[in-house]
């Protein structure tokens, strides 16, 4: 199981950025053997579809579950067409704040009524 | 010869400078091809015009000829086409049309369809001259087709186009002023107007297109523009003197030199100095 979590900086101590297509880097966790990772979203700069591209980027670091401040709805179709899962990073601010709270199930997945995008 | 009128910022006084060009420059035809707000047509008073779809192609793919090899997504720049793990998902409102992904498809998995973006009208005004426009639709991200489009209704070599630009520099403007052969920036005299006058000079001495300026509320404001004019060798080509008339006739949509006789020979004599710059070039 990997998760990805919008982060400035590297690392568990980042703070988390509050835009997904443009976050600055995604920290991945394996939560299988705990290795953190923190890849730059190359997609940051693209003049567009930068929401599409970073979830392109997520699923070719086999992501399976997104935590994210909210989704465009292009972002988000193609979190659906990845099958990747997204979750609602809330009022978190720090990256490992949101594992912890991850792994003790304080958060909510993003449920999609009727086209719309519930938190 | 195509004369593109253009402005740092909307509300300046494109269209009153190209209404005016329209009705006083014998046999010119003018284009306004703000796609996202004409008001052209408003002041040369289009009676029925005839109208045209204008369209977009996107991809659409067939799932059973597709095996999800990747290639289309990467090719496009847009990330308009991008292959996920069971479907390749199309965002049609990013596609820029421009047919690679259909080539680079080793499958040929990948057909177009078409999607009305919006409509060009062309007609004739109340002053017997001809105009298109373009509209784009509500929620279309680019109007540049419709503007290449509006420009190649028109391509004539016989006479005079004038274009009302869309305002400021963006992808559109650039389409809308490519291959005009001469530009026509129209600004205020106050620090705003200079400020903003002086993107768009910026963009026209990198396209390389030659420009000259026209002074529109003269003599309200300050000295600025004047100062910036001379230090950077630009041409006035004219100024329209701030007169509360001219205002009152812009907000009853109205051509003002029509109504106002000793403003007549303004615009002939702006374009009579637009053809000496030319000529000097
Ligand atoms: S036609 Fe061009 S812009 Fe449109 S999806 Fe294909 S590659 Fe991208
Ligand atoms: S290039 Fe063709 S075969 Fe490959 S993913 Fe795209 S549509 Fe499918």
């Amino acid at each position: 199981m990997r998760i990805s979590i919008c982060s400035k900086k590297a690392g568990l101590d980042s703070l988390v950025d509050e835009r997904f297509g443009r976050s600055e880097n995604f920290t991945i966790i394996d939560l299988d053997t705990d290795i953190v990772e923190t890849i730059e979203n190359t997609a940051k700069n693209d003049p567009s579809g930068a929401g599409g591209e970073a979830v392109r980027l997520l699923s070719k670091y086999k992501v399976d579950v997104a935590v994210v401040p909210h989704l465009g709805p292009k972002a988000e179709k193609a979190m659906e067409a990845f099958e990747i899962k997204t979750i609602s990073q809330g009022d978190y601010k720090i990256v490992g704040e949101i594992l912890e709270a991850y792994k003790a199930g304080k958060l909510k997945e993003i449920v999609k009524i009727k086209g719309l995008t519930r938190l | 010869m195509k004369i593109a009128v253009l402005s740092g910022k909307g509300g300046t006084g494109k269209t009153t400078v190209t209404s005016n060009f329209a009705v006083n420059i014998k046999n010119s035809i003018s284009i306004d091809s703000d796609v996202e707000e004409p008001n052209l047509h408003i002041f040369m008073d289009m009676k029925k015009p005839a109208f045209k779809p204008v369209y977009t192609l996107y991809p659409s793919i067939d799932e059973n000829l597709c095996n999800l090899c990747g290639r289309c997504g990467e090719f496009c720049n847009y990330h308009a086409i991008i292959p996920a793990k069971n479907q390749v998902i199309v965002f049609s409102e990013s596609c820029h049309d421009c047919g690679g992904c259909k080539l680079v498809c080793p499958n040929g998995a990948i057909t177009y369809k078409k999607r009305e973006i919006g409509q060009i009208f062309s007609g004739r005004s109340k002053y017997d001259t001809e105009l298109h426009y373009g509209l784009l639709n509500i929620g279309e991200m680019s109007g540049v087709k419709i503007i290449d489009q509006l420009k190649q209704s028109t391509d004539s070599d016989e006479n005079i186009i004038f274009i009302d630009s869309p305002p400021g520099t963006s992808c559109a403007t650039v389409a809308a002023v490519e291959d005009a052969d001469y530009a026509v920036i129209v600004s205020e005299p106050t620090p705003f107007g200079v400020s903003d006058m002086k993107m768009v000079v910026e963009m026209l001495r990198q396209m390389k297109i030659p420009f000259g300026l026209i002074i529109n509320k003269a003599g309200l404001g300050d000295e600025e523009i004047y100062h910036y004019c001379r230090d950077e060798n630009i041409e006035i080509l004219g100024e329209i003197p701030f007169d509360k008339r001219i205002a009152e006739l812009y907000a009853h949509g109205k051509i003002f030199s029509i109504s106002l006789p000793e403003y007549k020979n303004l615009f002939t004599d702006i374009y009579k100095n637009i053809i000496e710059e030319r000529r000097s070039l």
